[in-house]
């Protein structure tokens, strides 16, 4: 019980189960053909039912007829998430509400929230989507499956929740918060599989620390996260801790919500694309054209058959890279980069472009240091200054000053060799960084003027 | 012969070696001497206390960044020159103090890295050297 999936090498790939293998592992011939197929059918759809898209094509002088090959695509408008709370709130809807059987919104930090609505067969393709990437990780009908994600208006809870049914696995739906009691429930009912933000699961594994729960004895062997990305180095020190094994997925609430591409066993970094729903491009995020195959740029999607809300082109600011080479794990699904960025969290600090995923791996490789941090910019002396508040690990403490600055100063050099500017770093006390049910944040703007 | 002395990570902050006190109260730890400096952005506390073990598994339990050292403590007689002795008693072993403060002004920690060697140039004075059970057992009255 509990035992951690051994290295990618030593995994024995065909005891894994794969959901649908005719489309998951089909050729790419077949997946481009289907994807042109349900292109032509989706733009048809989107400009005789939504007038926003009809309107919008109309000015660009594209015609649904247009669209003969899958490059044709960059014909078509990009949307973004402005255009969502522009028709706020069911504007972009294709289909009458009647059709609609679940709404979501997300959180609206900024604005007004977005409203999506799905009918029966977005539904069926969503659940599909999830229990797809839960059988990546391994997951089958004999796991007992603990939700730590809110269920309500988030994608998260009832997204996961419904495809795990689809699998067959037990559901227990705890919902988010009462760390406690979640570990007294995977005490109690034997759970298996824990489905978390990783910045919350790392708060399960130290309370259940603390309490003196015996991780590596427990029933607990998969976790699914998602909700926010995971950071290598959280991931790593959650699995050695936790003694599981945990695997992250990818979505947005604009295109349907997680399951938009899930991580396999053989290449931790990365997540295959559920391509025959979704297609994508990767663009340079300042023209929009298309990089070349391989190469790092802006994520953007086209959701193929999706019937409550079609979108088209939607630019979703995450910066990745795709390949389509085949994968050990069977799959010949695309497959794109973690995101570790977006285009639009890219600060700019005295001229240079820093990015918290370069603070996230510097922190990650210190070992000395917790895999948290948070990054406060300000000029109150005029001048940019960022200051990285670090956690020093509880065993990783000296009693000498000289060593902790000395220390200190290691921090500062490596973060400066990458950054490329240097910060002013600042040692906190073990855990007072705020572990967050939902996104964690790690930046605190508060340049004026 | 030397006594425990508990370091703790403490950021500089209101409030936040009132927490680390908090725990000794709640465990009827008595703190028997201390020393507290800051580099401004945090600081290292370093406490004499009658139950070191306790002390130290209290702080690690409650997520606190906590170090246990063995430190030399003398018990000085209370007349002029008795600190200076000690002291140059290090000086002239070539033994550098790293850090040193006073429990009570006649008990005196000092800190260095050698401490048998510092034992032993202290060996042919008066003074006496103190262990963990005479802090745990002296009352500050009889001190005095």
């Amino acid at each position: 019980m509990g035992t951690p999936m051994p290295s990618p090498d030593k995994i024995d790939f065909s005891t894994l189960p794969i959901y649908k293998p005719d489309v998951e592992c089909t050729s790419r011939e077949r997946i481009r053909a289907i994807q042109l197929a349900k292109l032509i059918d989706q733009v048809n759809y989107t400009y005789d039912r939504v007038s926003w898209y009809r309107d919008r094509m109309d000015e660009l002088h594209v015609r649904p007829s247009d669209i003969k090959t899958l490059d044709d695509v960059r014909k078509l408008p990009f949307t973004d998430k402005s255009a969502l709370r522009e028709t706020f709130p069911f504007g972009l809807f294709a289909t009458s509400l009647d059709e609609i059987v679940e709404m979501h919104a997300s959180s609206g930090t900024t604005g007004k929230p977005i409203v999506v609505g799905y009918t029966k067969e977005d539904m069926d393709v969503w659940s599909e989507c999830i229990a797809r990437l839960a059988q990546m990780a391994g997951v089958t009908a004999g796991d007992r499956v603990q939700m730590a994600f809110g269920y309500g208006m988030f994608t998260g809870g009832f997204g996961l929740h419904y495809g795990i049914l689809r699998i067959g696995g037990m559901m227990i739906p705890a919902g988010a918060g009462n760390t406690e009691r979640h570990i007294q429930m995977i005490n109690d009912y034997g759970t298996t599989v824990l489905i978390a933000t990783p910045s919350y699961a790392m708060h399960i594994c130290e309370v259940g620390e603390k309490l003196g729960f015996d991780w590596a004895a427990s029933s607990l062997q998969i976790g699914l996260f998602g909700g926010e990305p995971c950071p290598p180095g959280l991931k790593a020190e959650i699995e050695a801790r936790m003694h599981i094994t945990c695997t992250d997925n990818y979505g947005l609430t604009e295109v349907m919500g997680p399951g938009v591409s899930g991580e396999c066993l053989a290449h931790r970094d990365q997540q295959h694309i559920a391509e025959d729903h979704f297609l994508w491009e990767v663009v340079d995020p300042d023209t929009g054209e298309p990089v070349p195959e391989g190469e790092m740029g802006e994520l953007v999607l086209t959701p193929l058959d999706k019937r409550g809300i079609p979108v088209l082109r939607y630019r979703t600011h995450d910066l990745t890279r795709v390949t389509t080479e085949p994968c050990e794990c069977g799959r010949t699904l695309a497959r794109m980069d973690k995101v570790r960025s977006r285009s639009d969290d890219m600060l700019i600090i005295r001229g240079t472009n820093v990015f918290p995923s370069q603070v996230e791996d510097v922190i990650a490789s210190i070992p000395r240091l917790a895999p948290q941090y948070r990054m406060i910019i300000d000029n109150e002396s005029g001048l940019d200054r960022l200051t990285i508040e670090v956690e020093i690990h509880p065993d990783a403490f000296s009693d000498s000053f000289e060593d902790m600055n000395q220390f200190t100063q290691e921090v500062t050099a490596k973060l400066q060799s990458v950054l490329l500017l240097r910060p002013v770093v600042r040692l906190l006390e073990p855990n007072s960084l705020e572990r967050t049910l939902g996104k964690a944040k790690h930046v605190d703007d508060r340049r004026r003027g | 012969m030397s006594v425990s002395q508990i370091s703790v990570f403490v950021e500089s902050k209101p409030g936040h070696l009132g927490n680390v006190l908090e725990g000794f109260e709640a465990k009827g730890l008595s703190v028997r001497g201390f020393s507290a400096a800051d580099t401004g952005g945090y600081g290292i506390v370093r406490f004499v206390v009658d139950k070191p073990e306790e002390a130290l598994a209290d702080l690690r339990e409650r997520g606190f960044a906590v170090r246990l050292t063995k430190v030399l403590c003398v018990k000085l007689h209370d007349r002029p020159g008795e600190l200076a002795s000690v002291l140059n008693a290090m000086a002239e072993a070539k033994i550098n103090v790293v850090y040193c403060y006073s429990l009570v002004s006649t008990y005196v920690v000092l800190a260095v890295n050698d401490i048998a060697a510092a034992e032993a140039a202290l060996a042919s004075g008066t003074l006496e050297l103190v262990d963990d059970a005479e802090i745990a057992a002296f009352p500050c009255e009889k001190a005095l």
